[in-house]
C-alpha cells in the first residue's frame, strides 16, 4: 500500500499555538506553585497516588472550574475590553489567600509576556496595558483565554487544554513533593481526564454567581501555607 | 445629612418578605439612626450603647423566627462619615425547608469617610432541605473601617444527622473607593459536587466561621499577631488568616461547634476593638 504523505492542512491552525501555550514546561513559574497542595502534604492528608488523585479531583471541581474556568469562559464571551477588565478584577478579588493572589499575578505576568511575544494581538496588548496601568491584576487564565480567543480556539478546547495543563503542572509538583513515581503521576493524569471533561462542561453551564466560589478547607490550607516551616513551593 | 439610603434603590417594597433601612449619623458625640424604616418580617430594637465610645448598637429581629422558601429580605445600611455602628441580630437566622425557591437576603452597606461598622450576626442555621442565598455588598470609603463575622452551622435533621441542607451561598462584595477589592464567594452544597467531607471542603468538620476586616490599619504584622493569639484556641489547626488587599484580612475556621468558632471570632474582634477604638471586649448578651 502506498503511503500518502499529508501535511497539517486538515488540522486546525490553532493546534500548534495551543499546544505551545498549554505545555506544562511553558516558563510561567507553575513549577513553584502548589496552590495549597503543600499544606495537605505537611498535614499528612496527601501522601500517595490515591490521596493526591483525590486532592486533584477536588481542586479541579472547586478552583479550576469556578475561578480559572469561569474566567476563561467570561473572557471568551466578552464583547468589550471593559468586560475583560471586570473579569480580571473579580478573579483577583475572589482569591482571598494572599499566596494565591500573588501566584495569579506572577504567573499571569509571565503568561501575558509569552503569549504577547509569540502570538501578538491587539487584545493581549490592551490587557497588558491595563495590567501595567494597575487597572487589572493579571492572571494566567486571563492571558491564556485572550490569546486563545484571538487564535480562534473553540471554548471547550480552550477550557480543556488550560485545565489539563494546570493539572499536569500540579501533578509534576506532586511527583517531586510527595514524592510519587513518574508512572504513578501519569496514571493520575489519565484518571483526571474525565474530571477535566466534566469541568469543561460545568464551566460552560455555571452562572455569574458561581464565579470565584471556593471551599473552606482549600482556602484554609492555602492560608496556612504562608507560615508553613519547610516549604518547597511559593504557594 | 442627605438621606442616601432608601428602600427602593433595589426595587419596590413589594416582593420583599422583609425590608429594613437604617441611616446612622453622629449627634452630640454619639452615633444614632437619623432615619430608619422597616416593613414586613424585619424589625429593629431600640439603640443601645454598650460603652462610652459613642458607638451605637442596633439589633435586628425577625419576628417570624425563620426564613422560609421564596422569602426575600433586604437590608440597607448607611453609616455617615465618622459615625460608628455595631449591628447584630437577636438570635440565630434559621433557614427551614425551602421546597421550591431558596430564601434570600440582600444587604447593602455604605460607609462614609472615617465611618465604622461591626457586623456581627448570630450564626446561620440551615435545616434539612434548606436553600439559602445571601449577598452582602459594601461600598466603603478607603478611610472607613469594616469588621464582619459569620458562622454557618447545619441544623439537626429529625434523624439526628447533620448536613442535610441543600445549599448555602454567601457572597460578600467589598468595594473600596469604587473598586472591587474583596469577593468572598462561598457555596456549600452537601449533596452534590465535591463531597462536603472531602479534605478541600470541610473534612470531618461541620461548622464554618469567617471574619472579614477591611481597614487601612491592617498590615502583615497584625495578621501575624492574630495568628499567634489564636493558635492556642485552634489546637487542631483548622484556622487560616491572610492579608487582603484593601488592606484587610480574612479569617476562616472549621470546627464541630458554634461555641468554639464564636470564641475564635470574638478573640479576634476584641483585639481589634481594643487596638483601634480602646473598647473593652464585646459582650453581646441578647437583650
Amino acid at each position: 500500500m502506498p503511503n500518502t504523505a499529508t501535511d497539517m492542512q486538515a488540522a486546525p491552525g490553532y493546534l500548534l499555538p495551543l499546544l505551545q501555550l498549554s505545555d506544562s514546561a511553558l516558563p510561567t513559574g507553575a513549577f513553584s506553585h502548589s496552590l495549597g497542595l503543600e499544606s495537605f502534604l505537611d498535614r499528612g492528608l496527601v501522601y500517595d497516588e490515591a490521596t493526591f488523585s483525590d486532592w486533584l479531583t477536588q481542586f479541579i471541581r472547586i478552583q479550576l472550574v469556578h475561578s480559572d474556568g469561569l474566567a476563561i469562559r467570561f473572557v471568551f464571551e466578552a464583547e468589550a475590553e471593559a468586560e475583560i477588565n471586570r473579569v480580571d478584577r473579580e478573579l483577583h478579588a475572589s482569591a482571598l489567600p494572599r499566596e494565591i493572589r500573588e501566584a495569579g499575578v506572577k504567573m499571569g505576568a509571565r503568561m501575558l509576556n509569552i503569549a504577547g511575544s509569540v502570538f501578538p494581538c491587539q487584545e493581549l496588548e490592551d490587557y497588558a496595558a491595563a495590567v501595567a496601568r494597575g487597572d487589572c491584576a493579571g492572571h494566567p487564565a486571563m492571558a491564556f483565554a485572550i490569546a486563545g480567543k484571538s487564535l480562534g480556539v473553540p471554548l471547550a478546547e480552550l477550557l480543556g487544554t488550560y485545565m489539563f495543563s494546570a493539572v499536569t503542572s500540579l501533578t509534576q509538583n506532586a511527583i517531586r513533593g510527595i514524592p510519587i513515581g513518574q508512572s504513578a503521576g501519569q496514571r493520575v493524569l489519565r484518571a483526571a481526564h474525565q474530571e477535566v471533561r466534566d469541568g469543561v462542561v460545568l464551566a460552560q453551564t455555571l452562572g455569574r454567581e458561581d464565579f470565584g466560589v471556593t471551599a473552606p478547607g482549600l482556602e484554609i490550607a492555602q492560608m496556612q501555607h504562608e507560615h508553613q516551616r519547610a516549604r518547597m513551593f511559593m504557594s | 445629612m442627605t438621606q442616601t439610603a432608601s428602600i427602593g434603590r433595589l426595587g419596590t417594597h413589594s416582593g420583599w418578605a422583609g425590608t429594613l433601612s437604617l441611616d446612622i449619623d453622629r449627634r452630640e458625640g454619639r452615633s444614632i439612626a437619623v432615619r430608619q424604616f422597616h416593613d414586613g418580617a424585619l424589625r429593629i430594637l431600640r439603640p443601645h450603647y454598650l460603652d462610652d465610645s459613642g458607638q451605637v448598637c442596633y439589633v435586628i429581629i425577625n419576628p417570624g423566627g425563620a426564613y422560609l422558601g421564596g422569602d426575600k429580605y433586604l437590608i440597607e445600611v448607611d453609616v455617615a462619615p465618622g459615625a460608628d455602628l455595631l449591628l447584630t441580630t437577636q438570635s440565630a437566622t434559621k433557614i427551614y425547608r425551602t421546597p421550591n425557591n431558596r430564601a434570600e437576603q440582600s444587604m447593602h452597606v455604605r460607609l462614609g469617610a472615617g465611618a465604622r461598622l461591626e457586623l456581627l450576626p448570630d450564626p446561620l442555621i440551615a435545616y434539612r432541605e434548606a436553600s439559602y442565598g445571601q449577598v452582602t455588598t459594601v461600598e466603603m470609603d478607603p478611610t472607613a473601617s469594616l469588621v464582619m463575622a459569620e458562622v454557618v452551622t447545619p441544623g439537626w435533621s429529625p434523624d439526628g444527622r447533620l448536613f442535610r441542607y441543600d445549599e448555602v451561598r454567601m457572597r460578600n462584595e467589598i468595594f473600596l473607593g469604587g473598586h472591587l477589592r474583596v469577593l468572598d464567594n462561598l457555596l456549600i452544597r452537601p449533596g452534590v459536587g465535591s463531597p462536603v467531607d472531602s479534605m478541600c471542603f470541610m473534612g470531618e468538620h461541620t461548622h464554618l466561621g469567617s471574619l472579614l476586616v477591611v481597614d487601612a490599619r491592617v498590615d502583615a504584622a497584625l495578621v501575624k499577631e492574630l495568628r499567634s493569639l489564636l493558635a492556642p484556641i485552634d489546637p487542631q489547626g483548622q484556622l487560616g488568616i491572610t492579608l487582603l488587599e484593601g488592606p484587610g484580612l480574612a479569617l476562616r475556621a472549621l470546627s464541630h461547634a458554634t461555641e468554639h468558632l464564636n470564641k475564635i471570632l470574638a478573640t479576634a474582634v476584641d483585639l481589634l476593638r481594643e487596638r483601634w477604638a480602646g473598647q473593652g471586649p464585646l459582650n453581646l448578651r441578647k437583650y
